[in-house]
């Protein structure tokens, strides 16, 4: 099944990077997203323990993250048919062709049991990253893309270290994260410390965490707004499962609670670098990668903390995908009829787009965890758990900083939508083609917050008994 | 024979830091490369053909021939053939390999563990040390590019002295990814030299806050 998945999804890559008619390349892109889709599907009803090709397992963890690129994907490929329908033919098949091979290459992160696999399939994500990135051929983006590929290219090699550690506890014969975790249990604790510091390290460029995040920020500046939707989320997801299955070899470990304070360390320090910079910049784009560095902080915060708060930490990285893909689709939007993404000269989006201006409003209000968002539940769960440990140093270094990044997240939006600019501007039709999709988004995330489909609280069960048992 | 070729190789990592042109870093990497060959092919349990065929394309056809090549040609086309400023940086570099050659040394005897092969571990610490000084002391891009590929040598090494043999089929999708970002980082060095006049990292400037 899933070697006539990959076959076909390369093909229809491949059938998108040769084709010369407009028509037939969205028609190829949309079978693909239709075979997305349907894939999560099978998986989520019947598939759910398989392996297939030796090197996948469908697994609860990789279903999730599986269902939420499915989603997000067709919607942000939607947007970047509109947001590039005035460049030639070539560039756009050739970022629609990159963007799918990301897909099928994260969909292999999410689902694979083997440590060098997920290695190889996230150098790849690198690869078509970089494509997408140089998407606009200017110097901001030959920039962008040669330090994207450099530092990931050093920080992949870096996690190749902690690979090869690993490794040399079964001496390469068996590499499954099952058979890692069997060997773990007797190795030496310092060669584990080690290999875990240079996996999280090396995984930090693609997770956007410290304290590789930077590269992330340049790369979601750089690339066209709908594919800094799925870099932002998709490709953040990718990095986070294979943090996850780590921390899952970790676990019978004696080194498992100096792991925890590894996450620890990385998270606060990321969430306080996020808010340091979401006040400091004036670019809109990377004013929501900082974001993505705060949240994904707060993440690995829950990892670290263990328990619920890490089930809670897999919560916030989904509700954050559904959210933040959205804003960043909507800022695609702003971005086009402003003609840039300048903080200081964009105002007064309420009266070029109202419903849009709206959407947004009520997305950074989710983004900034008031209920019913995902983000809300989340939060509260990680602060109880830090309540519940004692760390009440943490828990209050973690609130102070987050109230930074609310105001200073809200005065930006707010300012965004209601302050007066010398240029504004005409307002633009509401564009509900464009808009439906993201509510869709939107109303998805708010009902993870409340309420989850029986599938979905399967899926979550599941990931509680195989994840923290 | 493994010590005299390991002994070489950390002369090769000595003498980074003190080389002032590109060439010269283009023909450091080429005997690394050929270096590597010998101690992989001295390494090796039996002759296995398969094995045997692999060592060969990943020492010699890619470390010795092909990433050379890449180098040689990013040099031809960007027409820049010296590191920025002579002196002082090539010093600094060179107290600091210094610093990390004694560092290794004394972190290969702190950890000298029975399943891991020590002399191979500092050699392969003392080549990742000395890939990432090239990276953060020296301005230029390309030898930023360098540091990187000292740095792939030192994984290689290491590989090596914690006894891991991975699967052939993912010994090749590791080389092929590696390959093409090698590839990647030739094609847009050319592309930076071409749209911009300066090479240094001071060039790379356009993306901040």
């Amino acid at each position: 099944m899933l070697l006539a998945y990959l076959i076909l999804s390369v093909a229809l890559a491949a059938g998108v990077l040769l084709t010369q008619e407009e028509r037939l390349m969205k028609a190829i892109c949309w079978l693909f997203y239709g075979l997305q889709a349907a894939g999560a599907a099978w998986v989520v009803s019947c598939g759910i323990g398989r392996t297939a090709l030796g090197f996948f397992t469908f697994d609860p963890t990789g279903a999730l993250f599986h269902c939420l690129l499915a989603l997000v994907s067709p919607v942000a490929f939607g947007y970047g048919l509109w947001y590039l329908d005035r460049e030639d033919h070539g560039r756009r098949r050739l970022y629609n062709g990159l963007v799918m091979l990301l897909c099928v290459a994260l969909t292999g992160v999410y689902y694979s049991n083997n440590i060098a696999v997920t290695w190889i399939l996230l150098e790849a994500t690198t690869l078509c990253t970089a494509g997408i990135i140089y998407h606009r051929r200017d110097r901001r983006s030959l920039e962008a893309t040669w330090k994207y590929i450099f530092v990931c290219s050093v920080g992949i090699t870096i996690s190749y270290l902690g690979v090869l550690l690993f490794g040399g506890l079964s001496h390469g014969a068996d590499l499954s994260y099952e058979g890692l975790a069997r060997s773990a249990a007797t190795a030496n604790p310092l060669f584990l410390r080690l290999a875990f510091l240079f996996i999280v390290t090396g995984y930090s460029c693609k997770l956007e965490v410290f304290p590789l995040y930077t590269i992330g920020v340049d790369a979601n500046m750089a690339a066209p707004a709908p594919a800094s939707a799925l870099v932002s989320t998709a490709l953040v997801n990718g990095g986070f499962v294979s943090v996850l299955r780590v921390y899952r070899v970790m676990e019978p470990t004696d080194a498992f609670a100096w792991a925890f304070g590894v996450l620890v360390v990385a998270g606060i320090i990321s969430v306080l670098a996020g808010a340091m910079f979401l006040r400091r910049t004036n670019h809109y784009k990377r004013f929501l990668s900082y974001s993505t560095v705060e949240n994904m902080g707060i993440v690995l915060i829950g990892l670290g903390l263990g328990g619920f708060a890490a089930v809670a930490a897999v919560l916030h990285a989904a509700g954050h995908t559904l959210i933040k893909s959205s804003l960043f689709l909507q800022m695609s939007r702003i971005g086009k009829s402003y003609g840039h993404y300048q903080v200081s000269r964009i105002g007064g989006y309420m009266n070029v787009n109202r419903p849009g201006a709206v959407v947004f409003l009520v997305l950074t209000l989710l983004l900034l965890g008031f209920p019913p968002s995902p983000l809300f539940l989340s939060e509260v769960v990680i602060f109880r758990e830090m309540a519940a440990d004692g760390r009440w140093v943490l828990l209050a270094a973690t609130v102070l900083i987050l109230c930074s990044v609310m105001y200073n997240f809200a005065r930006n939006i707010l300012r965004l939508c209601y302050n007066p600019v010398r240029t504004v501007p005409q307002a633009e039709k509401p564009g509900y083609r464009l808009l439906i999709p993201v509510l869709l988004l939107v109303v998805s995330a708010a009902a993870l917050g409340v309420w989850q489909p029986e599938w979905l609280a399967r899926l979550f069960g599941a990931m509680d008994i195989t994840i923290f048992n | 024979m493994l010590l005299a070729l390991l002994i070489l190789y950390v002369v090769t990592l000595v003498y980074l830091p003190i080389t002032e042109r590109f060439r010269n870093y283009t023909m450091i990497i080429a005997i690394q490369g050929w270096i590597l060959l010998g101690i992989a092919m001295a390494k090796l349990h039996a002759v296995n053909l398969w094995e045997m065929l692999f060592v060969v394309t990943e020492t010699l056809v890619f470390k010795a021939l092909v990433v050379p090549y890449i180098l040689l040609r990013t040099i031809r086309r960007t027409k820049i053939n010296r590191i920025a400023a002579s002196g002082k940086s090539q010093f600094n570099a060179l107290v600091l390999s210094i610093a990390a050659l004694t560092g290794s040394i004394a972190v290969t005897y702190y950890i000298a563990d029975p399943t891991m092969d020590v002399v191979f571990f500092g050699a392969a610490l003392y080549a990742l040390l000395s890939g990432l000084i090239l990276i953060t002391v020296r301005r230029r891009i390309f030898s930023h590019m360098v540091g990187f590929l000292v740095l792939e040598n030192g994984v290689f090494l290491f590989a090596m002295a914690v006894g891991v043999e991975l699967p052939g089929l993912i010994n090749i999708a590791i080389l092929l990814d590696i390959l093409i970002s090698v590839l990647m980082l030739g094609v847009f060095l050319a592309r930076i030299s071409d749209s911009m006049k300066n090479m240094d990292t001071d060039a790379l400037t356009s993306i901040k806050d």
